[in-house]
């Protein structure tokens, strides 16, 4: 099943390997805390904490996100930092505010070539275990058996209002918004899906459920409003997947807009668009 | 008199279905004793129904009745013939009755409007002004409006005032909607505006304050971005100044103030959100502001509010160095922080803002920091990120009566620690 994981309160504890980069990362225990090197503990109000729980959410929503669960973030405990921030959190599945338990995550940002996407790696001691099967498979056969292909707009509106029928859609939207969002992520940005101005169920011959997006992402740090056509497929058994994916430009000619003049955003970001799968 | 129009109206209103076109009511003053008992006969005169309104007591007080236009004739006769004068003080009752009913109506209306503004919506810009005023008319010895100068778009910039008397008494300013699309701050400023007037005088920290310093509260700081948010383009952010050379409109007032002007974290692009302008102070909004609070020169605090990310921060934007007044303000922001989250738990950052948020040169509390006013605090509103500029306006109270909470230990604080 998936789901949605929402971040609520994180408990950073700092354990940093300089030269061996970390092979799986378990929940670290007792043993590992003590071992760690000294680190540069960090403010886990600041902002450095604050971005690579943004990304930790992105990462666990490609992950485990579905139509009926969608993760946010909030709340850094403790945190710590050189290459990599290794964050200790409790996780709760936002749209039915149920708890999750405690995960922890590895977010290594690439500070030599920022055109890499973050790396990230995420365990939760309880499982992503939210049953949402019920729903999925109910909405997934509503649809292959409707009549007319669906679509919605505006979701939310200019006040805040989502029809309850749309809400799916817009979780689904922000599961596949985190796609890109992860693959845009770098420690100058901090990135949430602000808008969906339309959806459009495409058909399609196979199992899957194929959408396409237009979607507005907002980052934090720059204030930019970024769009994003997103092309998307989903099925319980299938999960979310982004297809393809497409920055639409501000204005042709204004492009570089997009950039800003915070430490590390690059001149890359003007050049996405490609069609690679997430 | 308007004593007996006010009963007749009740009456009306309990005896709906009397209506008094053409009635008139006489005043006759009555010259001898002879009047008074012809007259006194005149009341016990019942086919007339006349409704004496003054009783025919002595000949030092006029004598009014309501007569029926149907009997206007018979009685006006009737007192020619026993040459006792008279004259019409009331032409036509009915007239005077709708007239009367038609203004009570309208200050029923105007009383209606401001007390039932709906706190739990977002509202456009002409409702959010005509409110203002119905506020002042509510409030006069507590409220007045201010207009401290146009926008680009020549739409007026008005502040509320919230004052008890004395002159150039110390004061706090408080201003929203800075970013256009961030509604929550505007309708929260218009919660918050509502809440100082009605509980002036009921709280009594609230009223100490007020005794003692004024509160000045602008609720669409940027205006021609407010509407922009209503007619094109929900996202907008900044002003709507032509930027010449430029297809692009607009500069980030948040990043227009003269503290580290063009410096990290503001665009020198006309087409980023978060362009700076071509010189400090070049958005006629951010100007208007800055000479109304240098020529008031008694300003202790200055609040600054915005969405969405939950937090309270003090400065500097524009530089990561501590500010002198570091530790006052970080201990000012975490009790206020205590108490906002008393009410809901919801959860907030403090620090300042280039640590916390983004580092971020020419922002307002900066500026306002740099020139003397240290209590220098801006507030990032609900949510995190999952509605983010679209909260919803259920949301709106919740996040008004939380950061009232804020806003007031912030006030509370300044109040008692005069510099």
């Amino acid at each position: 099943a998936h789901t949605v994981l929402y971040i609520t309160g994180l408990q950073f504890v700092l354990k940093l390997t300089p030269h061996t980069p970390a092979a799986s990362p378990s929940v670290p225990g007792q043993e590992d805390i003590q071992a760690a090197m000294p680190v540069e503990e960090l403010d886990p109000s600041h902002y450095p904490a604050t971005r690579a729980a943004k990304v930790a959410e992105h990462f666990i929503n490609t992950r485990y996100g579905s139509p009926f669960a969608w993760f946010g973030s909030s709340g850094v405990k403790k945190a710590g930092l050189e290459v990599r921030a290794k964050l200790h959190f409790t996780l709760k599945e936002m749209t039915r505010n149920q708890d999750m338990g405690l995960c922890s995550a590895e977010v290594l940002f690439h500070r030599a070539d920022e055109r890499k996407p973050p790396q990230v790696q995420c365990t939760c001691s309880g499982a992503f275990q939210v049953n949402t099967s019920a729903e999925e498979e109910d909405l997934y056969q509503r649809l292959r058996n409707a009549t007319s292909l669906l679509s919605g707009s505006d979701i939310p509106n200019s006040v805040g209002h989502i029809d309850p029928e749309m809400a799916p859609f817009w979780h689904l939207g922000g599961v596949a918004s985190s796609f890109i969002m992860l693959r845009e992520s770098n420690e100058s940005t901090l990135l949430n899906m602000a808008h969906i101005d339309n959806f459009t169920q495409m058909e399609t011959k196979d199992a899957q459920l194929m959408f396409q997006y237009d979607i507005l992402l907002h980052d934090m740090v720059s204030q930019e409003i970024l769009k994003w056509k997103l092309l998307l497929s989903w099925s319980p058994d299938g999960g979310v997947k982004v297809l393809e994916a497409e920055w639409d430009p501000k204005c042709r000619s204004c492009e570089r807009a997009h950039l800003t003049v915070t430490t590390g955003i690059a001149a890359e970001q003007e050049m996405k668009g490609d069609n690679n799968n997430v | 008199m308007q004593y007996f129009v006010v009963f007749l109206t009740l009456f009306l209103a309990v005896h709906s279905q009397r209506v008094f076109t053409g009635d008139q009511v006489l005043r006759i003053n009555a010259e001898s004793e002879e009047h008074i008992q012809i007259l006194q006969t005149l009341q016990k005169e019942q086919e007339m129904e006349l409704d004496f309104w003054i009783h025919p007591v002595s000949v030092d007080l006029p004598v009014d009745i309501h007569v029926p236009s149907v009997h206007l004739q018979k009685v006006k006769i009737f007192l020619q013939e026993h040459n006792i004068p008279f004259s019409v003080m009331i032409n036509n009752l009915q007239v005077l009755l709708e007239d009367e009913q038609a203004e009570m109506e309208k200050n029923r209306i105007k009383e209606r409007s401001s007390k039932s503004l709906n706190f739990g919506a977002y509202h456009d810009l002409y409702t959010i002004y005509n409110w203002m005023d119905s506020l002042v008319t509510e409030y006069p010895n507590l409220v007045s409006k201010e207009h401290i100068g146009l926008t680009y778009e020549n739409h007026a910039m008005y502040v509320l005032k919230f004052s008890t008397g004395g002159s150039s008494r110390p004061a706090i300013w408080i201003d929203a909607g800075i970013h256009a699309r961030e509604w929550v701050s505007s309708a929260t400023a218009v919660w918050t505006a509502n809440k100082i007037a009605t509980d002036y005088g009921h709280d009594s920290s609230l009223t100490s304050l007020l005794n003692k310093m004024d509160i000045y509260l602008m609720i669409v700081t940027n205006p021609d971005g407010y509407v922009y948010t209503h007619t094109s383009d929900r996202m907008w952010r900044k002003t709507r100044s032509v930027n010449p050379g430029s297809m692009c409109r607009g500069v980030d007032p948040n990043r227009n103030w003269d503290a580290g002007f063009g410096g990290p974290g503001a665009s020198s692009n006309p087409c980023s959100d978060s362009y700076h302008g071509p010189y400090a102070h070049s958005e006629v909004e951010v100007k208007n502001v800055v000479n109304f609070i240098q020529s008031h020169g008694q300003f202790k605090s200055f609040i600054s509010i915005h969405a969405y990310s939950q937090l309270l921060m003090y400065p500097y934007g524009y530089t990561c160095t501590n500010v002198p007044d570091q530790a006052e303000l970080d201990s000012v922001g975490r009790s206020a922080v205590n108490a906002l989250s008393s009410l809901y738990g919801t959860q907030y950052k403090v620090g300042n803002i280039c640590r916390i948020i983004y580092q971020a040169s020419g922002g307002s509390i900066d500026w306002s920091y740099d020139i003397g006013i240290k209590y220098s605090f801006a507030f990032e509103l609900r949510d995190t990120g999952r509605y983010g500029f679209l909260l919803p306006a259920s949301q709106i109270i919740p996040t008004a009566s939380e950061t009232w909470l804020a806003l007031k230990h912030i006030m509370e604080h300044v109040r008692d620690n005069a510099y």
